[in-house]
């Protein structure tokens, strides 16, 4: 697996990042962070030997979703988030639940974790390059679920031209 | 680097997706909680495929990320109908079930 110095670094800096998307007073720059954050997070994916995964990340995600989130910040154009934020019961109700649903699973792991000091030994590297494995995983065994990939985004294409599209004067809504 | 660290991250990143969606009022940003969410998914399948030498992860994150493109755009649709609608992004105005 990858080397600590390059994990720790990378996962302190992921989740500060994806702390600050969720705080960021304003949509865009809560965008930007998330750019940031996909960015990272492909770094992870090429540190894990997954390099057709971290391009599709880099392509699809950090190019193509997040362009769309911020078109629509700047079409709706609206002001940032200036109400007061302050921890109210609900708010600190909902902190609490997900802290404990986190000691759940965490505590799950640790001890896992503190039994397998030894580590996992490094696969040989790959008699074929991973895009090419993938590739061929992808057109065999998985040809049917890719073609209906493709369908869905058709349909999701049609679905959100139908939902954005401005209704009609006659329309009654 | 054993791949419990890996799960970690992803729980803790999961996590911070979900307090955005359960805390957030701007539905943009609860749409970016959401995409914060399938990522650390993405995290646990690539190294889960790492950990067991097995490629089925890193294609399942290729259809992952292909649902999150369908989920995105979809939802961003509906963003600006609900904006044409109520004229805001806040979505404690949004009360079309309250009656």
């Amino acid at each position: 697996m990858t080397a600590p110095l390059v994990f720790y670094p990378l996962a302190v800096l992921i989740l500060l990042v994806s702390i600050m998307v969720v705080s960021a007073r304003s949509a865009i720059v809560s965008a930007l962070f998330l750019v940031l954050d996909l960015f990272l997070l492909a770094c992870v994916y090429a540190s894990l030997n997954a390099h057709f995964v971290a391009a599709i990340q880099l392509l699809v995600y950090a190019g193509a979703i997040l362009v769309l989130f911020l078109f629509v910040i700047m079409l709706l154009n609206v002001d940032p988030d200036t109400s007061k934020r302050r921890l109210r019961l609900p708010e600190t109700l909902t902190l609490l639940v997900a802290l404990g649903v986190f000691g759940l699973i965490g505590g799950q792991l640790l001890p896992e974790q503190l039994d397998s000091v030894a580590q996992v030994s490094a696969p040989d590297a790959p008699q074929t390059s991973n895009t090419t494995a993938v590739g061929l995983l992808l057109f065999t065994s998985y040809l049917w679920p890719f073609e209906l990939a493709s369908f869905l985004i058709l349909l999701a294409m049609i679905a959100s031209v139908v939902i954005a599209k401005k209704p009609r004067k006659s329309d009654s809504r | 680097m054993s791949a419990e660290h890996y799960y970690c991250l992803a729980i803790l990143m999961f996590l911070c997706g979900t307090a955005g969606l359960l805390l957030r009022k701007n539905i943009i940003i609860v749409l970016m909680a959401i995409e914060l969410m399938l990522n650390s998914v993405n995290l646990v399948f690539v190294a889960a495929a790492r950990e067991f030498n097995n490629l089925d992860g890193q294609v399942m994150v290729f259809f992952v990320i292909t649902i999150a493109a369908c989920e995105a755009a979809v939802g961003l649709a509906m963003v600006i109908a609900l904006f044409r609608k109520f004229g805001t992004l806040q979505s404690e105005f949004y009360r079309l079930l309250r009656g």
